[in-house]
């Protein structure tokens, strides 16, 4: 399934996606870290390969700490 | 957390400390040491491990009755303990230069007379003038050797004096009797060594055993004048040095650190050794050859049993005294900004008392980790993540798959039945069966809920504690039965925190009855007894009795009791340890495999490993492999069966608005799910509450949805296509842990 994000949109607000820094937080540690969301209600948007990959990787390396 | 509370679980280990025969040592020699490089022909290495433990190699080696051999190990297996004074005289042969270290050191200001030029007296006195003391020695004699002089090898050991004392400055007075104290007034320190039945100048009565002191500050006494033996005479004279070192660079008397003797006592299990003969000298010494095949005979003793045999002790290859130290300073690390070092550690641990079992002094790790995951809970400083699903299944079997109810018009019973969470999860016929087995014989009620595993595996003492109330209560309201247990591992755990609770093994009472006649399964077999039961024998018996009355040939397993990979919850902090355990368990024999825990069971499906539960072959029920979403069905169902056997009541289940939804998937994706611990529930609920709200996304190119669920401990995502009312196409599924924060 392809899921390049420029093909989704925020269903609510009929917007496509475009990227912003969004603030992610972890076990404490607050991580800054550009991904899709709606222009409009600022819905996040995580493709499968950014969560089992860079976030995963963030996410053990935080553990381990 | 305080130190000592972490050290309190691993003090006991004694890896990396000297071996047996050291302890046995009046010098404490480094034995293992020397045998290692004796065995590489490393010659002058271990020449100057004997030399600098001993101080006069050929006169120690010829004289010591060898206390060491009677500690030696290998006589533990059968063999006869290594020739340590051979090797030691060999090693003094090979030597090509005896020629002593000479360290270049700045003479230091302290003056020291010593009475006496026997052994005492020259050990002392040449290890003061290694470190650059001015050492003056006064002998009535016109020689040194004191009463050595009188043995038979005098001349050998002459020429050892001469040797180990060529290359210091001490002045040797000879023809000089000591008198009167007073004509040594102008030295720092003095120390008595005139031998047996010498001249002490009055000081013996007062003498000082442990500061080897007299009652005249920096006097002191030692050697066979003090009723030591030779070999204890020169050993003293060692420790006498270090004592007036001391003296000198700090003014005060100390005692020296003397090794806990009792630890010659320490003996390793040794278990299918090779046993070595004594290697024999073909003339009066070792060859090099011969020396070196003798001291490869050492085992050179240091335990690791815990490590050698534990996957995770061995995936980090830390030792138990690092980790007690390092459960210590994660526990007082600052959660943000101190790097902790331990914690994936702590979670990889299946807390299976493997390493207790093998350990000669019983140190337990996974207690110690158990003990740190609970600190680190009630610090907020868990993973939530790691023990999130298994939580929330316990607070399931506590909450709605929980019921207790006594037999059928009755309000006590006898007995109870208590199969534990996973064995109707997994086969309902299991649980039902066995209560109509149990009904048949006693007075049997039931509980159903599970014994708390996952809060203890967790940390989360609270969770734990609420569920053992829970299980208390209705036991009290049961009327305080026998309960009848169907998992090693509730019964540890009732063992452990409900110590009054009398529990005895489903299978040790199946075992015993003779009208229990299990169908023919497999004809060989190994039983594969889960960690729990590592200490029930008669649990183990009774599997054993049923297998065997169903013409099961057994095999035993060359490791019993090990974990199967379940215990500690341990997959999502370490799938890669979770798959090196689960493959070496499903492994460990080629034979399919009998097994009584449902956990092992489930591991062994997901090997593909052919087994079967010991109730398969008693009730002739074919187990298949279940989903986490179908063992949860599986128990509402078991409920649903025994509350309308027990108490003639229905069960409805409580449904909440998102289970009418109906989902398909690839079998690969859901295997993936279950294995992520990510369950058909959790995927029903985004997607109902993404529908009704509205709040998803949609890729009209592909004409699928896609939705997420922010929980405390994990984000869910669903992408999924509508396929008609209610009607739901899975095409991807996952979760993550960080959190995204929706601000602007």
């Amino acid at each position: 399934m392809n899921s390049n994000d420029n093909n989704w949109k925020c269903a609510k607000c009929d917007m496509p996606l475009v990227k912003k820094k969004t603030l992610f937080t972890y076990l404490g540690h607050n991580i800054t870290y550009e991904v899709s969301r709606c222009p409009k209600c600022g819905s996040v948007f995580i493709p499968k390969e950014l969560a089992e990959g860079k976030m995963a990787e963030v996410e053990a390396q935080l553990e381990d700490k | 957390m305080l130190p000592e509370e972490a050290a309190a679980y691993v003090n006991k280990c004694f890896n990396g400390e000297p071996a047996s025969c050291t302890y046995a040592c009046p010098f404490n020699m480094d034995i293992r040491s020397f045998m290692e490089k004796a065995a590489r022909g490393r010659w002058l290495a271990a020449y100057r491990e004997l030399r600098n433990a001993v101080i006069f190699p050929a006169i120690v080696s010829a004289l010591c009755d060898q206390p060491c051999r009677s500690y030696c190990q290998r006589a533990d297996v059968g063999d006869e303990a290594l020739a340590v004074r051979d090797l030691e005289e060999a090693v003094i042969r090979l030597t090509k230069s005896r020629k002593p270290e000479n360290y270049f050191i700045p003479a230091k200001s302290g003056r020291v007379a010593v009475v006496g030029a026997g052994p005492a007296a020259l050990s002392c006195a040449l290890l003061l003038a290694q470190k650059k003391f001015a050492v003056t020695i006064f002998e009535k004699e016109a020689v040194w050797g004191g009463s050595l002089r009188r043995h038979p090898k005098f001349p050998e050991f002459d020429e050892e004096f001469a040797i180990q004392l060529s290359d210091v400055d001490i002045e040797f007075r000879y023809n000089n009797e000591i008198k009167e104290l007073e004509a040594l007034s102008s030295y720092d320190a003095v120390y008595v060594a005139t031998g047996k039945n010498g001249d002490s100048f009055g000081l013996l009565p007062d003498w000082n055993a442990e500061l080897y002191s007299t009652s005249v500050s920096g006097v002191f006494l030692g050697g066979e004048l003090v009723g030591k033996t030779l070999i204890e005479a020169i050993a003293q004279g060692g420790v006498a040095s270090k004592i007036i070192e001391g003296y000198f660079l700090s003014g005060s008397i100390k005692k020296q650190p003397e090794p806990d003797r009792s630890k010659r006592l320490r003996f390793l299990r040794r278990k299918d050794l090779e046993k070595k003969p004594l290697v024999l000298k073909s003339g009066d010494v070792y060859s090099e050859e011969e020396a070196r095949a003798e001291a490869s005979r050492c085992l050179l003793c240091d335990c690791d049993y815990c490590e050698a045999g534990c996957e995770m002790l061995n995936y980090y290859k830390k030792k138990p005294k690092k980790i007690g130290l390092e459960v210590h300073t994660d526990s007082m690390a600052a959660s943000t900004v101190s790097p902790k070092t331990i914690t994936r550690e702590t979670y990889s641990c299946n807390i299976c008392g493997y390493c207790k079992s093998v350990c000669p002094e019983g140190v337990d790790i996974g207690a110690l980790l158990q003990f740190s995951r609970a600190d680190r809970f009630n610090q907020n400083k868990n993973i939530p993540a790691y023990h999130d699903y298994w939580l929330r299944e316990l607070d399931f079997y506590s909450g709605e798959g929980f019921f207790a109810a006594p037999p059928r018009g009755k309000r006590t019973c006898t007995h109870a039945f208590f199969p534990g969470c996973r064995l109707g999860a997994g086969e309902p016929g299991y649980v039902v069966k066995s209560y109509d087995y149990l009904a048949e014989k006693f007075d049997a009620g039931l509980i159903l809920g599970c014994c708390g595993a996952p809060a203890y595996w967790a940390g989360d003492n609270n969770r734990l504690d609420s569920n053992i109330s829970l299980l208390r209560q209705s036991w009290e309201k049961l009327g305080r039965p026998v309960m009848v247990l169907a998992c090693a591992y509730c019964k540890y755990i009732f063992s452990l925190f409900m110590p009054e609770i009398p529990c005895v093994s489903i299978y040790e009472i199946m075992g015993e009855d003779g009208s229990v006649r299990p169908v023919s399964y497999f004809d060989e077999a190994a039983v594969f007894d889960p960690c729990a039961a590592r200490n029930d024998i008669k649990m183990q018996a009774g599997v054993r009795r049923i297998a065997g009355r169903a013409g099961v040939k057994i095999e035993e397993l060359e490791q019993p009791n090990r974990c199967c990979g379940f215990g500690g919850h341990i997959s999502l902090a370490n799938p890669d340890l979770y798959d090196i355990i689960t493959a070496n368990r499903a492994e460990a024999s080629d034979k399919p495999y009998i097994v009584y825990c449902a956990n092992c069971r489930d591991v062994f499906f997901q090997k593909n490993k052919s087994s079967a539960h010991i109730l398969a072959l008693i009730f002739g029920i074919e187990q298949r492999a279940t989903t986490l979403q179908e063992k949860k069905a599986n128990s509402l169902e078991v409920k649903r069966i025994m509350m309308k056997k027990l108490s003639g009541e229905d069960f409805t289940p409580q449904k909440p608005p998102w289970d009418e939804l109906s989902l398909s998937m690839p079998r690969l994706l859901r295997e993936e799910l279950d294995r992520q611990l990510i369950i058909e529930d959790d995927l029903k609920e985004a997607i109902w509450m993404a529908e009704a709200s509205g709040d998803k996304f949609i890729n009209d190119a592909e004409g699928v949805c896609q939705c997420s669920m922010v929980k405390p401990a994990l984000t869910y995502w669903v992408q999924y296509k509508k396929n008609g009312p209610l009607l739901y196409e899975v095409r991807n599924a996952y979760c993550h842990r960080i959190k995204f924060i929706k601000e602007d």
